[in-house]
């Protein structure tokens, strides 16, 4: 008869630590969300109320189109970042993308073009990639290094002069609107469903997962971490190649210092969409409206004429902010399965 | 009949080690194969290298009378090898069912066929006997349930060979009656099993053969049956067993140095009382989840309390950090040494000095710790507490757990502290090494430390404490003492049993 007692307790003990489970899944789940939807919403509202012409048609197309471009630079951060790497040559590889298709549309009409800015950013995406898997350079220094190169061999690509496109149907590209939704934007729709299917449903998704999360366990059931890798990088530059050709299109005219410091706008979305630094825990959802968001909050500055400077305090203040709500997650989560009701 | 697996003469060497020194071993259908053997004997080595995850530096690896050669678990896993490691290797954010088939999902062109996946982890969660939603994210399951899965994701593959490296090490006793019944069942399939365990009485439960390995040579290979408990751990020491005799349980006398009264952890039931006097051992029994892990992080302040007082030397402290339990003259060693008992990038010598008290010395050697003095401390200790190693600039990553533990013992006694906190002190720890723990644990409180054990391990908790409350589900439901301190009273009050019902378990 105790004997039953005893089972019926583990039982009761079992069902409570499911429950504490749950709970500090939901709760998780909350503070992602939480993290990114309020600081959206606030930005939305105060936008609405006290910045003129910030739901101006121009505007709003304005700060979709920027949206769509940081969002599919955003995506291939977020897998990188869920396999614990970083890449900090997105914004170079962009400007690289973006100047060397400029020129390519110039010479040889606008799909070649386009298509030869993505395959310039898989490239420069594989160099970082062999550069952590078969150098064994960690993704901070290779990237670092690469971000370096990358816009030395831009400056040197363009000789420091703008290369002007002259093929008007390359420029409308990102202007023009279908259901009075631009077409970047639908670009990075497309793209984020893309990618949110891969990683949630996909054999890749989950070893990404795997690969960020437990590194030694993916090794030990079989799963090449490198290719895993590899790919993750690759795919980072091909996305920073699309972001650059969307870029050449709206902008028309291109340099050698277009896109410094999307790096830190990128890891900015990635981290506050409540992607983990930590790695596993990849966001599509959350990287996208935090692109949004982002780039609400630069046309609002703009708009309201603040000097660029503060932007860049902005930004900054914006990244803590991120990382500490990423913080913070992972220490509720722990109190919570500590059983710590608070 | 023929072996699945033959091991030739395997040879494998790390910088300045040695760790398996040409060894053979045969696996047929249908057997477990006991592997038995001290930390640090080459049992690890040799199923990393049968998992693919390390290649031999020379010998032979015939599976079904083919030579292999495994460049990593993945080749293993095809040729019918799958390891239940002894480290989880789980992967935190995913959940059951999709650790359960990592690496070998069910997949259409790529996209993972959820439903297949979960019904087929939920079919084999059945077949363990546990119950368990295939949807959970693995952060969230205990330690026990983290094993079991680990279990499901072995069974999950095709195999022939099933190499189990102490599975049992976190679960408790229902659990680990399935799983035997599981392991048996397996072998009747016709798959060969290789069981690795520290507890004896297991591999006699369960293993036809038994292999012991020591010092990276196989030194003996027989059936169960021909062999006793006592001749195989003379196998894997290579001389006789010394065994801990607990002196007469005295009354101890002297003074209070740890109190605690009605302390409020988080996730504990009931408020906490306890008394320690100088001298005396203490044991926190229960299984894992009772809260005597909380109680123990509490009083280490590593968990803030909510109320509750708790005195050293009659002084009330307050314990918010462990540098504060520290400043106390309180002292924990985790039960997760490698994560945070041992700095592994340290010598020995530096890892048994770091938290020494310095209050009695000069500023000048407070700052700049002088080698010579440093490593006369350590020779002491080393003499005293007969840890094995060749000289103290050992690293201590490279020692065997036993060493380890002995060397974090020597740190606790140097930091002068007025009460001990041991977590699960000889989790890991080979039998040898063992009985000198006891030992030393004993002449720390003999020397005037308040000692508390936290630990699962009855046998242990029997043979050291003075005194043991024993915790079921964040409640203490009974207080041992004296002579009524026994394995069979512990185990039966930690499933929930009270003493007096404990003689039909």
């Amino acid at each position: 008869m105790s004997d039953t007692t005893a089972t019926r307790l583990v039982a009761d003990e079992r069902a409570r630590s499911a429950e504490r489970a749950r709970q500090a899944d939901s709760r998780r789940r909350v503070l992602q969300n939480a993290g990114v939807l309020i600081p959206f919403l606030l930005v939305l509202v105060a936008g609405l109320a006290f910045v003129p012409h910030f739901a101006s048609g121009s505007n709003v197309t304005n700060v979709l189109v920027n949206a769509a471009i940081l969002a599919i630079v955003g995506y291939g951060m977020t897998l990188v970042i869920a396999v614990r790497g970083i890449d900090l040559s997105v914004g170079s590889s962009q400007a690289l993308a973006a100047c060397v298709a400029a020129a390519a549309v110039n010479a040889a009409g606008p799909l070649v073009g386009a298509v030869v800015g993505v395959a310039v950013g898989a490239a420069l995406g594989l160099v970082n990639g062999v550069l952590v898997t078969r150098l064994r350079v960690p993704g901070f220094v290779a990237t670092l290094s690469t971000m370096s190169v990358f816009r030395g061999l831009v400056l040197l690509f363009t000789g420091g002069a703008p290369i002007m496109i002259a093929s008007t149907s390359f420029k409308s590209a990102a202007t023009t609107s279908v259901l009075g939704v631009p077409v970047p934007f639908l670009v990075a729709l497309v793209l984020g469903a893309v990618a949110w299917f891969v990683l949630d449903r996909m054999r890749f998704g989950k070893h990404v997962v795997a690969v960020g999360g437990a590194p030694e366990a993916a090794v030990d059931t079989g799963i090449s971490v490198d290719r895993v890798l590899l790919l993750a990088y690759l795919v980072a530059g091909a996305a920073a190649g699309v972001g650059g050709v969307l870029l050449a299109s709206q902008l028309g005219v291109v340099n050698g210092s277009v896109a410094s410091g999307l790096e830190l706008q990128a890891i900015a979305i990635v981290v506050l969409g409540g992607t983990s630094m930590a790695g596993g825990r990849p966001r599509i959802i959350g990287t996208f409206i935090a692109a949004l968001l982002l780039s609400m909050i630069n046309s609002g500055l703009n708009l309201l004429n603040v000097p660029s400077f503060y932007q860049y305090v902005a930004l900054g203040g914006l990244l803590v902010f991120a990382l500490s709500i990423d913080g913070a997650q992972r220490a509720a989560v722990r109190r919570m399965l500590e059983g710590r009701h608070s | 009949m023929t072996a699945v697996v033959q091991v030739l003469d395997v040879v494998q060497e790390y910088p300045g080690v040695r760790a398996l020194k040409g060894v053979s071993l045969d696996l047929a259908p249908g057997q477990v194969l006991g592997l038995v053997g001290e930390n640090g004997a080459g049992k690890s080595t040799l199923i990393r290298i049968l998992g693919g995850i390390e290649q031999p530096v020379s010998g032979r690896l015939v599976v079904r009378g083919e030579d292999r050669t495994f460049r990593g678990s993945a080749e293993s896993q095809a040729a019918g090898i799958s390891v239940v490691s002894q480290e989880f290797r789980l992967v935190p954010q995913l959940s059951v069912a999709d650790n359960v088939f990592l690496g070998h999902e069910s997949t259409r062109a790529g996209v993972v066929d959820a439903a297949g996946t979960r019904a087929r982890t939920a079919e084999l969660l059945d077949q363990l006997g546990l119950d368990l939603d295939p949807d959970r994210p693995v952060s969230s399951l205990t330690v026990g349930d983290r094993q079991m899965v680990e279990i499901a994701r072995a069974l999950s593959r095709e195999f022939d060979v099933l190499i189990m490296d102490e599975p049992t090490a976190a679960l408790n006793g229902a659990e680990i009656l399935r799983l035997h019944a599981i392991v048996r069942r397996i072998a009747e399939q016709g798959k060969a099993v290789v069981y690795v365990s520290h507890h004896l009485d297991e591999i006699f439960e369960i293993c036809h053969d038994v292999a012991v390995l020591r010092d990276g040579s196989l030194v003996a290979h027989a059936p169960t049956a021909d062999l006793d408990e006592a001749r195989l751990v003379e196998h894997m020491l290579g001389r006789a067993p010394q065994t801990y005799e607990r002196g007469a349980v005295t009354e101890h006398a002297g003074e209070e140095r740890l109190t605690v009264r009605g302390l409020r952890v988080p996730g504990v039931a009931e408020p906490f009382d306890l008394s320690v006097r100088a001298g005396e051992i203490v044991g926190l029994a229960g299984l894992v989840g009772s809260g005597r892990a909380e109680l123990t992080r509490a009083l280490f302040g590593d968990l803030p309390a909510t109320s509750g007082e708790v005195r050293v030397d009659g002084r009330a402290v307050r314990l918010r950090s462990s540098r504060e339990a520290v400043r106390h003259g309180i002292f924990m060693l985790s039960e997760d040494r490698k994560g945070e008992g041992i700095l592994p990038h340290l010598d020995v010598t530096e890892n048994a000095m770091v938290s020494r008290d310095r209050s009695g010395l000069g500023l000048l050697r407070r700052l700049l710790p002088v080698p010579a003095d440093e490593s006369a401390q350590f020779e002491r200790l080393r003499t005293d507490m007969r840890i094995r190693v060749p000289h103290g600039r050992q690293l201590i990553g490279n020692l065997s757990g036993g060493n380890q533990q002995k060397v974090l013992l020597g740190r606790a006694l140097l930091s002068g502290c007025a009460v001990l906190l041991l977590n699960e002190p000889t989790r890991g720890v080979d039998v040898g090494a063992k009985v000198d723990i006891y030992q030393l644990v004993k002449q720390l409180a003999e020397a005037g430390v308040a000692v508390v054990v936290s630990s699962s391990d009855a046998p242990e908790l029997a043979a050291i404490t003075d005194r043991c409350a024993v915790y079921f589900a964040g409640r203490q439901v009974a207080e041992l003492h004296g002579r009524d301190v026994t394995e069979d009273n512990i185990v039966s009050a930690s499933v929930g049993q009270t003493v007096q019902e404990g003689s039909d378990v």
